[in-house]
């Protein structure tokens, strides 16, 4: 859909929902360099409680605990839900299709208590039976994780497979490549954008999850969210403003060099292919 | 031209390259290619012409092993290729979309097929300039496949599928992604390129004037079988049934009853027309069988005054005039509602405004033909 | 003439096996059995203990006994919260979907019209806040709607009104949470809608006497129907087992499931209440969930067929 001119009316709706979506997070921001304790008093400024939030060991060792947890999880969710999005695009139809790709979809919606209730309850009762998992903590957040952002990875892989050109794997085996030269000189560098997409979102889901892993860790694995929460519960700390700032520029700064890069990208393309056609 | 120079060739060698034997393949039931036997000579240039959905593209993905056929055999050189993976077949493909490598550059692409033939780099290096030489793209070898335009990417793919040398080329649809003018001058630039290299050809293609410019040989495809093979002046002058006849360009197809049979002549009766079709040559038939009688448009002669002849004419009304340049087609009804295509050569300048008597929207005219014009298919 | 099994042959449906196996198994054990034992265990009695349920077989005198307890059924009958507590969740959820809907629309639409370029801007400013975090963007609300919060703030000080508006700790909050956190939820599919539009459709339309309020109702809005239902489905079904927006912006008397289950699980302990609340909730949301499905289903296989 193209269209020359973005109405009035358009227009209004743009702006006023990105005010919506952007004021409460810069009013948290600008909060974060508050004198006072009083967030919604502002008292001068201060980088104080950027100062006292890196000393904040038990922070310190959330983030920690995040990151590590969230990196393994991406990891994981990659491979797995890449393997899923082979075998729902490749496969044609097989056995227990519609129950795979019921599975598949199906946690992206689910609300997150009954996700972790369900999932600590599996660990209980393996661990009954089997010994397995002798106690809960990273390993079994990591399990948790894994599953629920492996579905978000195999949408975004999927979606990236469905508009591949398979005539670009028939002529790879056509002049030579086996199946497995086929996808690892073909395939995987092409749809290489779709899986790092994959990952960042599994990764930012896995930093962000509250509810899953509150069920699911055990004494000693405390994720980042869930100091947050029982900080926050107890009522707003300029220290969470100063922690929410550094996380939002992180992210948009991450993101807008991908953009940039992206759109880099795409001008040289554009510049070369005139060029190309010039000659 | 390039035709008449590959007719020769196969004249002279007429060596077996593949021989394909009753093969057949069956999807849920439907029978894409049914029983299909044909032999392509070395060196030759073979087009499977046919509507899309008639069989032809999986008949050359069986060639090139993406399918496994259900029944029958295909031999390269004598030997079967049943069960032989894509990249076990001395066989290489260009595709319809090109399939260039898009994180490859042009020189990439090409190196691509090399690596698993065991050559060493020096080996590669070389057979990669030699191949961009031929097709003319050797400056172009650092580009990647988006910086080039239709007709370069065409090469690209031509190149990096004659860079294995394979024993048999296939070709999907080959002009198929470029626009009419290219086309015709890639059809050329191609045939001579493969002739140059004398590489067995099999393409496959829905285009008539394509395949009659660059193959010797042409198998016309329906329904998974082919119904009739030739070269392009055998399937278009001497059609064996009325699909071919109907398929290759445009033709008025008379039906009508045999009433004279003898070994030099026969006539047919036909109730659309005034007076019997008479033909040159005998009709092996029995007596009163139902029969076709097929006429190309260029074959019809249209005049004012009633022709002298006995046989081989009606009258007509001209109902509509396509104007198309070199030539102009006439759409004319008979008495009986039957309509009738003539196609006639501009071969006088037409001039707006000149008053020269010429045929017009509802002139009374007659319509008539050689007895060697046309030809009689079974109904 | 039939296929002799190569090894080759072999080694690439073992592949395949291997492909779709793995995934498979590892959503069977980490997402489907783990239903089937909150199922089982609902039917459980608390005890003190560890873990703190009965089981619900027994062996003793050669005899196997299933003992299924449906008091935590009968509980959530019985008590009034937990009935309240689901209808109030859906009637939650509901409103909230339909407020981010009303909003989300108008937002997805000016995105498609925008050019090509400044569309993947606009849209990659739609997505980049839930890429932040979905608790601190929850948490910029408390500041907001405190009593002393900033509107308040602002409102006495323009004058507009003498005391506080009570607004934290109210539905109205808990509105407000959901539909901001889940608005791009619902932009993002019907804007992937949207923009598959083709655009000669609407000048037909006006080309046919539509004015362009009436070719919007006639042919843009029914052909963005499918990308309503999957962004409504994907703010309703989250939204009405949401725990932390309740928690952290709702007062003590707005009952949502989620936070019910919770604290039936974290403060009570009652692992058999909890998982009977669960199953409730999930049996509620299958129909919610099968459409969502059936919408994503249509596009993965209408691919797989070609």
């Amino acid at each position: 859909m193209t269209n020359a001119g973005i109405g009035r009316w358009s227009w209004m709706a743009l702006v006023s929902g990105f005010i919506f979506l952007y004021v409460p997070i810069f009013i948290l921001m600008f909060y974060s360099f508050n004198e006072s304790r009083l967030v919604t008093v502002w008292a001068g400024f201060s980088i104080k409680w950027y100062g006292e939030l890196f000393r904040d060991e038990q922070m310190m060792s959330a983030v920690w605990m995040s990151l590590k947890i969230a990196f393994l999880s991406a990891s994981m969710a990659v491979v797995l839900g890449t393997m899923a999005a082979i075998a729902m695009v490749r496969f044609g139809r097989f056995r227990g299709k519609t129950m795979f790709t019921g599975m598949i979809t199906a946690p992206l919606v689910m609300p997150e208590v009954i996700t972790g209730l369900s999932l600590l309850l599996l660990f209980v009762t393996l661990s009954q039976a089997l010994g397995w998992p002798a106690e809960r903590g990273s390993v079994t957040i990591w399990i948790a994780h894994t599953t629920f952002c492996m579905a978000y990875v195999a949408v975004v892989v999927s979606s990236r497979l469905r508009e591949f050109d398979r005539s670009l794997e028939e002529a790879a085996m056509d002049l030579g490549a086996s199946r497995l030269g086929v996808f690892f000189r073909i395939t995987l560098p092409i749809v290489a954008p779709a899986l790092l997409a994959g990952w960042l979102l599994a990764f930012t889901l896995s930093l962000d999850d509250l509810v899953i892993a509150s069920f699911v860790s055990g004494p000693g694995s405390t994720t980042l969210p869930m100091v947050v929460f029982s900080s926050v519960r107890l009522g707003v700390s300029p220290k969470i403003n100063a922690l929410a700032t550094l996380l939002v520029l992180a992210v948009s700064m991450a993101t807008f060099i991908a953009w940039w890069y992206m759109r880099r990208q795409e001008l040289i393309r554009q510049k070369e292919i005139q060029s190309a056609f010039n000659k | 031209m390039a035709t008449e120079q590959s007719n020769s060739q196969i004249e002279n060698k007429k060596l077996v390259q593949l021989e394909i034997k009753k093969l057949e393949k069956d999807f849920d039931g439907f029978k894409a290619v049914n029983n299909i036997s044909l032999d392509i000579y070395q060196g030759e240039i073979f087009a499977l012409l046919g509507a899309s959905g008639c069989g032809k593209s999986t008949l050359l993905r069986l060639l090139a092993g993406f399918e496994m056929p259900t029944a029958g055999d295909i031999l390269l050189n004598g030997q079967s290729l049943i069960g032989l993976s894509p990249h076990e077949r001395p066989i290489n493909m260009m595709f319809q979309s090109y399939a260039l490598f898009p994180h490859m550059t042009v020189e990439q692409n090409i190196a691509f097929g090399l690596r698993y033939e065991h050559l060493s780099k020096v080996e590669i290096t070389r057979k990669i300039d030699e191949v961009l030489n031929l097709v003319q793209m050797a400056q172009y070898a650092k580009r990647k496949p988006h910086q080039l335009s239709g007709g370069q990417q065409q090469r690209v793919a031509l190149a990096r599928s004659l860079a294995k040398e394979p024993k048999l080329l296939l070709l999907d649809e080959p002009m198929g992604a470029l626009d009419k003018k290219l086309r015709t001058q890639m059809q050329l630039e191609i045939v001579d390129i493969l002739e140059s290299v004398e590489v067995t050809c099999v393409m496959v293609t829905h285009d008539q004037e394509e395949a009659m410019t660059m193959a010797s040989r042409v198998g016309i495809m329906d329904a998974g079988v082919i119904r009739q093979i030739g070269q392009p002046i055998e399937v278009y002058e001497q059609p064996n049934c009325r699909m071919t006849a109907e398929f290759i360009g445009s033709v008025n197809i008379f039906e009508g009853t045999l009433s004279v049979d003898e070994p030099d002549h026969a006539q047919i009766n036909c109730p659309d027309l005034p007076v019997p079709i008479h033909v040159a040559h005998g009709v092996v038939g029995s007596f009163g069988m139902q029969l076709a009688f097929a006429l190309r448009p260029e074959k019809v002669r249209v005049d004012m005054e009633k022709p002298a002849n006995a046989h081989n004419f009606a009258r007509g009304v001209i109902e509509d005039i396509a104007y198309l340049g070199s030539h102009s087609i006439y759409h004319l009804r008979l008495p009986s509602g039957k309509k009738v295509l003539a196609s006639v050569a501009n071969s006088d300048r037409l001039v707006t405004g000149d008053d020269a008597p010429r045929l017009t929207w509802n002139d009374e005219v007659y319509l008539s033909w050689s007895e060697k014009s046309g030809v009689v298919l079974s109904a | 003439m039939t296929n002799p099994v190569r090894p080759a042959q072999f080694l690439k449906s073992f592949g395949r096996g291997l492909v779709s196996g793995i995934p498979y198994f590892w959503l069977l054990l980490f997402f489907v059995i783990p239903f089937v034992i909150v199922l089982k265990i609902s039917f459980a009695e608390s005890q003190i203990a560890q873990p703190p349920f009965t089981d619900l077989t027994s062996f003793a005198d050669d005899m196997l006994t299933i003992s299924l307890n449906l008091f935590n059924y009968i509980d959530l009958y019985e008590y009034d919260l937990y009935l309240d507590g689901y209808i109030s969740s859906v009637k939650i959820a509901g409103i909230s979907t339909i407020l981010c809907l009303l909003i989300g629309y108008p937002i997805a639409y000016a995105i498609a019209k925008l050019p090509p370029h400044a569309r993947n801007l606009a849209l990659m400013l739609v997505i980049l806040p839930s890429w932040t975090s979905f608790l601190i963007r929850i948490y910029a609300w408390i500041g907001l709607l405190k009593n002393n919060g900033l509107i308040n703030n602002a409102l006495l000080g323009l004058g507009l009104i003498d005391e506080p508006l009570v607004m934290l700790h109210t539905p109205i909050a808990v509105y407000i949470g959901i539909v901001y956190a889940y608005l791009p939820f619902m932009i993002l599919p019907i804007y992937t809608n949207l923009v598959k539009h083709d655009h000669t459709l609407l000048e037909a339309a006006s080309d046919l006497g539509a004015t362009p309020a009436a070719a919007f109702f006639k042919v843009t809005l029914p052909l963005s129907v499918s990308g309503i239902v999957a962004g409504s489905m994907l703010v309703f079904i989250p939204s009405v087992g949401e725990f932390v927006i309740p928690e952290l912006l709702g007062g003590p008397d707005t009952l949502m499931i989620g936070k019910l289950l919770w604290s039936e699980f974290f403060n009570a302990r009652n692992w058999p209440g909890a998982s009977a609340v669960a199953v409730v909730m999930l049996i509620m949301l299958i129909i919610p969930i099968t459409i969502f499905q059936r919408y994503q289903a249509k596009d993965l296989e209408a691919i797989a067929d070609d």
